[in-house]
């Protein structure tokens, strides 16, 4: 336990209680959305693909209505807070990797993400470095996350936007036949799910990666 | 970019941090702040995120909310005639502040670790536009400072 209380701490709550104090949001608006961000997590889209992996027909439903195939993992995409819905959240879809198509998600705006099923975005996804530079250099980018794709394959960056928000659904590695759901759902990371890593077996953490600094910090 | 008052942000690339006034409360916090990772370190705590980060995830979603899933029912209110059309225009809104937080992250924030780094930015856009005062942030944190070592 941390038994001091920093300035930073301090600062959160100051700003927050101020808001509240001048109509900025509500108390109750904070408390519920706190409790959201608390307990939402990249595993309902990692068991959604998992479960696609093993079962056809939810499969198709993913790739058709992956609206409605979220509500077999737990995640009522249109009412995702239970209290009302963010207008961002407006249509998910699933993009699907075949062996020569590999998809990996971006935001080039600011950093849209499917966080009902997928939780907040790591650092780097929200940095104006990838953001930049992936739609430009995928390949090279994702080299850096230690993924190196044959020239066969190819890539295609899928840009989300406050219309649309996607996840990917990677081939399923060899090496997991007869695996559990359970099983599958452990290997399906979120960087997986956003592009930037393929599942493998024993693999069941994302690569932390360092966050490169802009040598020319650039303006929207 | 929107307009985004006095920060002078749709400036190009090139005039970078000259654009960005340091906010004094904000620059001592930024040198002298204890981040997690320290308080971690020292304290020998695992979590990778500090206790507040979901309670920022908050306010950034309840700031969002006041510009985008309530718009509909703003706009009705002033269909209605029950409000003025200038009462729907959100205090922060979201766009801006990300676009904010990328730039105060490239330039006076850079050397500070996430997401202490994007509590000060979100911190900074507050100030410049006039919603939060530095003064009474400064003497809010030192109440809530007391009241959290309070014995």
């Amino acid at each position: 336990m941390v038994e001091e209380v920093s300035d930073f701490e301090a600062l959160e709550i100051a700003v927050r209680e101020l808001a509240i104090e001048k109509g900025l949001f509500t108390a109750e608006d904070h408390r519920r959305f706190t409790e959201f961000a608390e307990h939402i997590g990249p595993t309902p889209a990692a068991r959604m693909v998992a479960k696609a992996w093993l079962d056809p027909e939810y499969k198709k439903q993913c790739l058709t209505d992956a609206i409605k195939a979220s509500l077999a993992v737990g995640v009522d995409w249109l009412n995702p807070t239970g209290f009302g819905t963010p207008s961002d959240y407006t249509d998910l879809r699933v993009l699907e990797d075949t062996p020569t198509l590999h998809h990996v998600v971006v935001c080039t705006l600011c950093s849209c993400y499917p966080r009902p099923i997928l939780g907040f975005q790591p650092e780097w996804y929200r940095t104006p470095n990838y953001r930049r530079r992936l739609v430009r250099w995928p390949r090279p980018v994702l080299a850096e996350f230690g993924l190196q794709l044959p020239p066969e394959v190819e890539i295609r960056v899928e840009d989300s936007n406050q219309k649309c928000r996607f996840i990917v659904m990677p081939v399923r590695p060899a090496g997991t036949e007869g695996w559990t759901e359970d099983q599958l759902t452990e290997i399906v990371t979120r960087d997986c799910l956003i592009g930037v890593a393929l599942p493998k077996p024993g693999m069941t953490t994302n690569i932390p990666l360092p966050v490169h600094k802009p040598a020319k910090p650039g303006h929207h | 970019m929107a307009d985004s008052g006095n920060m002078n942000a749709s400036a190009g690339a090139a005039d970078g941090a000259a654009n960005w006034t340091p906010v004094p409360l904000l620059e001592e916090i930024k040198e002298h702040g204890r981040v997690w990772e320290d308080l971690a370190n020292q304290y020998g705590v695992t979590n990778p995120d500090p206790p507040w980060k979901t309670s920022l995830d908050g306010i950034c979603e309840a700031l969002a909310a006041g510009s985008c899933s309530s718009v509909a029912a703003a706009e009705k209110r002033w269909l209605d005639g029950k409000v003025d059309r200038a009462s729907l225009d959100s205090p922060l809104p979201l766009l801006e502040r990300r676009w904010e937080e990328d730039e105060l992250s490239e330039t006076l924030y850079q050397d500070v670790p996430f997401p202490e780094r994007q509590l000060l930015c979100l911190a900074h856009s507050l100030i410049k536009r006039g919603l939060v005062n530095p003064d009474e942030l400064a003497a809010r944190m030192k109440a809530v400072h007391e009241r959290l070592t309070a014995t």
